[in-house]
């Protein structure tokens, strides 16, 4: 596969529920290789824009393209080199875990053997067991196996570790570094959506935020890390004019401010000291917080 | 655990890991000849992207501090700079004019200065004793 075929572009997505835009212009592109985290809130659109990459809803309008291709034109193509693991995940009640993993290896052209048998070890799970008997973290440990052991060039994760305990979504996490990563890097795409971005900051290379359907911030994560910084001020008086060079305010009272600055940190620090601070504290951001000032709505502060 | 992250402190991550081995190798908790821990249990443990820790293992290579041994993993090579000795004089002076310049800005003068350098490098001579690897 040649290095700029996308594994994911979607260009001006759109997919239109009665009269509601769940999905309203989207553009992706993620290389292959990366790490993509895909974050919104709830109901933003991460899921819809899934399921039309997956060939599960048809674009109002706009095109969705796996590995370059459209995927309700070339379906088998495109679903025989990815691997989806849901937010909840069903399997057949009547059937062991080992059934459920053979019918899955079935439908695959490849199945790795010895990554089923260690995440099995892994995850302590029982082949003998029923899948109506698994908790919901087997559940998806089991969703999770059956999605690695095909080697898919392609991993789609959506929330796949919301409502699960810690100790499972630590392990998830670490699964799909060592078990999904250990491959061929460059052809191993991660394309993740999420809330709970801190637990996959490490992994994360690139995302977008989405909101209502539409991307608000793509960048790059150590990039994202080292241009947004929050700044909080403690005035005798906070200036009423006061130029912060555009940055985005968090809190503002009578002696108080804080902002999020985006690349320009320097600059407003300058600005703030000419007005003689008697506080004057900076600090870096995660990606979770860099999420919750992008969306962090403007009105709710004077 | 040997290295801790830290994904608010504005520096890339893989960066941060770098910083962190040529500090562990300074202070001789990582010592010469030593093995590095392997790209997947580290990336596990510390639950960061591969990609980062190859990433930082490159740069390492790159800077001279470890070396690759074909199937066998990194090693923590003698101290020992690739670089000409007006090279890496200029290469500290970077890093210290950054040092300087924060210097100013916090009130710390010339005298003080030095004096907290001094201290810095006994700090990390004690740990290299405390090692057993002086």
């Amino acid at each position: 596969m040649s290095d700029n075929i996308l594994a994911i572009e979607t260009i001006g997505l759109v997919r239109r529920y009665g009269r509601t835009d769940a999905v309203n212009g989207l553009n992706l592109r993620v290389r292959p290789g990366r790490c993509y985290g895909f974050f919104g809130r709830n109901g933003a659109g991460k899921t819809t824009t899934i399921k039309c990459l997956l060939n599960l809803l048809r674009p109002t309008s706009g095109e969705a393209r796996v590995f370059g291709l459209d995927p309700a034109k070339n379906e088998v193509a495109v679903k025989s080199r990815i691997a989806y693991v849901p937010d909840h995940v069903a399997f057949y009640p009547w059937m062991t875990v080992r059934q459920t993993l053979d019918y899955f290896a079935s439908f695959r052209p490849r199945w790795n053997e010895q990554t089923e048998a260690s995440l099995l070890e892994r995850f302590q799970l029982d082949p003998r067991q029923k899948t109506t008997h698994l908790s919901k973290g087997q559940r998806t440990q089991l969703g999770l196996i059956a999605a690695i052991c095909p080697d898919p060039e392609l991993l789609v994760l959506d929330e796949p570790t919301s409502g699960l305990d810690p100790i499972v979504r630590r392990e998830f996490i670490q699964t799909v570094i060592g078990a999904y990563q250990e491959g061929d890097p460059g052809r191993r795409t991660v394309f993740v959506s999420t809330h709970l971005i801190s637990e996959f900051e490490g992994l994360i290379d690139e995302f977008t935020i989405i909101d209502r359907g539409r991307e608000v911030l793509t960048l790059d994560a150590d990039a994202a890390r080292d241009r947004y910084r929050k700044i909080y001020a403690r005035f005798a008086a906070v200036p009423a004019a006061l130029d912060i060079g555009g940055s985005r305010v968090l809190r503002r009272d009578a002696r108080e401010l804080e902002i999020v600055v985006n690349g320009n940190a320097a600059d407003v620090i300058d600005r703030l000291r000419v007005h003689a601070p008697e506080t004057l504290e900076v600090e870096a951001l995660s990606l979770e917080e860099i999420f919750v000032s992008t969306l962090h709505p403007a009105g709710a502060v004077a | 655990m040997l290295f801790q992250l830290n994904f608010k402190s504005g520096k890339a991550v893989y960066l941060q890991l770098v910083d962190q081995v040529k500090l562990a190798a300074a202070a001789g908790t990582l010592r010469t000849g030593e093995p590095l821990p392997s790209i997947r249990p580290l990336a596990e443990q510390l639950r960061v992207n591969r990609n980062t820790v190859a990433k930082a293992y490159a740069e390492l290579e790159s800077q001279g501090v470890i070396e690759t041994v074909a199937g066998k993993g990194c090693f923590l090579r003698a101290a020992g700079s690739p670089f000409r000795k007006d090279v890496r004089r200029r290469l500290l002076g970077e890093t210290m004019d950054g040092a300087v310049v924060h210097a100013h800005h916090l009130q710390i003068d010339k005298e003080e200065f030095l004096r907290i350098a001094e201290e810095r490098f006994d700090t990390l001579e004690h740990k290299r004793i405390r090692a057993g690897n002086v």
